[in-house]
């Protein structure tokens, strides 16, 4: 949906670079969320997401000439 | 149907933002590399909240123009800084005056000039078409209800064949709709 998201808007040679898992643990290294809402997901989410709950990646696009 | 408004969604992230309170620097060691966060004050890694590492995809040189979008308080317009000296230039848009004020004590501390920071909103960018050659947007794009007009807003300054390089979360299968109602979410 990204890429696509990109092509509509311009961009071509859209380039996946990098794609890690994210996860409960990797979320608790931002301080922006609180240990109850850490608790929150980890309730709601079924435990086989906890190792990714979505994705980060690395893309590169470039302007359409 | 979207659970917030574009005006909830910027408070809520701006008010995110504003009352963090780091703790670690576990996040800017695991996305940079020693050599890149060397000279970077250890405060100013505290305030690492990207996903990723645009800078190290953008492929940056001597003398391109820079526009790092949702800049934070300002790491990855400090990498880049330096690798378009002596002629190029950064520019950090953020929405956030606590994490632009952040931004500029930082670059102050590192001595850094060819940087500068604008309080704007990723979906009306402050700056001409065509004007930049690199635009870079880590863990941020995922904070707008408007994610299209933000790409486009990226896609229109820069010039033709000038490149984007993004960091961000992205979904496999949809979450619990619990989680996608709740504010705190709206901010990661």
């Amino acid at each position: 949906m990204l890429e696509r998201k990109l092509v509509n808007v311009g961009f071509d040679r859209v380039v996946l670079r990098d794609r890690r898992p994210f996860g409960l643990a990797t979320l608790a290294r931002y301080p922006i969320f609180a240990p109850e809402f850490l608790d929150f997901v980890e309730r709601v989410v079924p435990p086989d997401r906890h190792d990714a709950l979505v994705y980060a990646v690395d893309v590169t696009a470039t302007a359409a000439t | 149907m979207p659970y917030f408004t574009d005006a909830d969604a910027r408070s809520i992230v701006r008010t995110t933002y504003e009352a963090a309170t780091p703790v670690g620097i576990d996040v800017a060691h695991v996305l940079y590399a020693p050599d890149e966060l060397a000279g970077v004050p250890e405060d100013a890694l505290r305030w690492a909240f990207g996903v990723g590492n645009p800078v190290r995809h953008a492929g940056l040189g001597p003398g391109e123009i820079v526009l790092d979008v949702g800049c934070g308080a300002g790491i990855d317009a400090f990498i880049a800084a330096r690798r378009v000296v002596p002629d190029g230039r950064v520019i950090g848009i953020d929405m956030t005056p606590a994490m632009l004020a952040r931004a500029r004590h930082h670059a102050a501390a590192m001595k850094i000039e060819n940087v500068e920071w604008r309080e704007a909103l990723m979906e009306a960018l402050p700056l001409p078409d065509g004007s930049v050659d690199v635009v870079l947007c880590n863990g941020v794009l995922n904070l707008s209800t408007r994610k299209s007009r933000a790409l486009a807003e990226m896609r229109r300054v820069l010039r033709p064949g000038g490149r984007l390089a993004l960091a961000d979360l992205v979904l496999t299968e949809s979450l619990p709709e619990e989680i996608q109602r709740d504010a705190t979410a709206l901010a990661a």
